[in-house]
């Protein structure tokens, strides 16, 4: 049912230019903050421009922004993981020491850092965010590595002579994948509410990018004026697609622990 | 017990050093000269020579590492580019506002989230479960930001229940005394309960948010270990010698359960910290993450870069007192970490 909700979500987000006729740049002087309407069905803002076009942008923005981060963190932090793990004693003591220093800073404000150094934008802030993610995936996938490799099942193919490499695709890769996901679905939460965040102190995406981050620090101070609707999608936007992704991922967890699901409640 | 320690510390001493490596070259490669932005557009390029000169930046960076560390060390953190206070008096100046902030969101979020567990795992109330179980997703979700300027526009400006984003108290009160720099003390000791009551109105909306999303990830993560900790087989035996629920749950399973939280304490911090950052501009709140925000937007980098050694180091040290305590709460860990020094 979540990732029911994420997909809908990107095939409305990415199909809109062919079906809402409205560009989310466009300003109309006449029709400056308008309540939510049938030809506006979530009003416009102070220069005219049609927030639910708007919103939709900005839904193409967060989900790539998150898929991408993702990703690309999972792929980079799940290598090192899977390097560390494996790899001799060195390889794998100075790969722990060098991402202790960056698990030393608090993800979001590392983040921050991060795209006060590179200068500010949207594709800053998502390496932003990549390389303050790095860190978790590795480690996590690093501890299961090492748990997976003392597995019988491995020994048995080391010694049957299976070559290293088959073993590490075959036997050791395959069970380290659904921890990786688990983590993927929590980095996706987490990548879109920061970029969201950093949008929102202005270290994000500009004005007027339709991020939905921005869009709230946009209709902030239109929100006091009663102009509630500028503010409140783009965030209701952001709501569902984190608690989505969050759902996602506690999902993932229970069907790759099969242990997860026998409980009793506490005597 | 003492090999633990020393193998804590010298990790927590590697990372702060790392983390001031990092900040270092974040403010080195930011784009802008800082003698332009502090001697303005239309200085001289010998002005800016002797800017250069008098704030070590025509060093070689090694050395303008080593000039960064010691002054940090020693209490030096530089000086705002815009109004030229020293960064630590500013930042020392905002921090018991951020503080009073951040511990009351602490408190009330942990205490919900023993409480919550307790009633969910007390008896079985699929209903009620269901339902905490839900805000804390959204709790989990819901960008910070946004939801001050909700509760703000809800509470504050529709029902007028409380004040408007104007701050920690009413200015318009007379003044008294701040010793603590805690507000909420400090009006208490200064006898004046009319400043009490104004502290308490402008605190409940920003911790409430501020605290929301710790409360889910405490409560969850409570939760998830209490389940765990009800298949034990230990709890079975605390059941059949007779003994009451209420004493079960908390002398034997809430500390079983609660060591994983403890851990969490550095979580925690880093969601206060950058949660500050997002929910004090909208409130107005005089502390450090309004402070980074407004630096931020006048690029006055010399600011940020405190902000960040000082959180990194408070994070550090954080997580350090918390292995010490989990290696003295729980014997298994401190066995675990020196016999399995390579896991």
């Amino acid at each position: 049912m979540a990732v029911g909700i994420l997909v809908a979500f990107a095939v409305l987000a990415f199909s809109a230019p062919l079906w809402y006729g409205i560009s989310p740049l466009a300003t109309d002087p006449a029709h400056v903050l308008g309540a939510p309407s049938f030809a506006h069905p979530m009003g416009t803002d102070d220069v005219g421009r049609d927030v639910f076009a708007r919103f939709l942008a900005g839904a193409r923005i967060s989900l790539a922004v998150g898929l991408g981060v993702a990703v690309c963190a999972g792929v980079v932090g799940a290598g090192l993981g899977v390097l560390g793990g494996l790899g001799s004693g060195w390889v794998d003591t100075a790969l722990s020491r060098l991402l202790d220093m960056v698990l030393a800073f608090p993800p979001l404000i590392l983040a921050m850092a991060i795209t006060v150094g590179l200068g500010v934008g949207l594709i800053t802030a998502c390496l932003g965010i990549v390389l303050s993610t790095i860190p978790y995936y590795a480690r996590i996938t690093r501890s299961d590595v090492l748990r997976v490799r003392s597995a019988g099942y491995v020994e048995a193919a080391v010694a049957l002579g299976v070559p290293p490499r088959r073993v590490i695709r075959r036997h050791i890769v395959p069970h380290v994948v659904p921890t990786i996901l688990v983590q993927a679905a929590t980095t996706f939460s987490f990548a879109i509410l920061s970029v969201a965040g950093l949008g929102f102190i202005g270290l994000g995406a500009q004005i007027p990018t339709p991020e939905w981050g921005t869009m709230v620090t946009e209709g902030s101070s239109l929100f006091i004026s009663g102009h509630w609707w500028v503010s409140t999608f783009p965030g209701i936007g952001l709501l569902i697609a984190t608690a989505a992704a969050a759902v996602a991922a506690d999902r993932v967890r229970v069907l790759a622990d099969p242990h997860a699901t026998v409980r009793t409640t506490l005597a | 017990m003492i090999a633990f320690v020393a193998r804590r510390l010298s990790l927590a001493l590697i990372s702060i050093v790392g983390a001031s490596v990092i900040a270092f070259v974040i403010l080195r490669v930011a784009p802008g000269d800082p003698a332009r932005l502090v001697l303005g557009q239309f200085a001289t390029p010998a002005q800016i020579a002797q800017f250069r000169r008098a704030n070590g930046l025509d060093l070689n960076l090694a050395a303008q590492y080593w000039r960064f560390v010691s002054r940090f060390v020693t209490g030096d953190w530089g000086f705002s580019y815009g109004s030229g206070v020293p960064v630590r008096h500013l930042l020392i100046s905002r921090l018991p506002a951020t503080v009073e902030l951040a511990l009351t969101a602490f408190a009330w979020a942990a205490a919900a989230a023993v409480l919550l567990a307790l009633a969910c795992t007390y008896r079985t109330r699929p209903r009620l479960e269901r339902s905490v179980n839900a805000v804390a997703f959204a709790g989990l979700a819901a960008p910070p930001f946004w939801l001050a300027l909700l509760a703000l526009l809800a509470l504050s400006l529709k029902i007028g229940i409380f004040p408007g984003p104007d701050g920690q108290i009413n200015a318009r009160l007379a003044a008294f005394p701040h010793p603590t720099g805690f507000l909420l003390l400090d009006s208490l000791l200064a006898g004046r309960l009319d400043a009490f009551a104004s502290v308490v109105s402008h605190l409940v909306l920003p911790a409430f948010v501020l605290g929301l999303g710790v409360w889910a990830y405490l409560y969850r993560l409570l939760r998830a270990n209490l389940l765990e900790v009800a298949n034990e087989p230990f709890l079975m035996v605390v059941e059949s010698k007779g003994i009451g629920r209420w004493t079960t749950f908390w002398r034997h399973a809430l500390p079983n359960a609660g060591l994983p939280t403890l851990t969490a304490a550095g979580l925690v911090l880093a969601w206060l910290l950058g949660g500050s950052v997002l929910v004090e501009a909208v409130f107005d709140w005089p502390g450090v993450g309004g402070l980074v925000v407004d630096a931020v937007g006048q690029k006055d980098y010399s600011i940020v870069q405190a902000f960040i050694v000082v959180s990194a180091a408070t994070y550090v040290a954080v997580n350090f007192l918390v292995d010490l305590l989990y290696g003295v709460v729980d014997p298994r860990i401190r066995t675990a970490v020196n016999h399995g020094a390579q896991q």
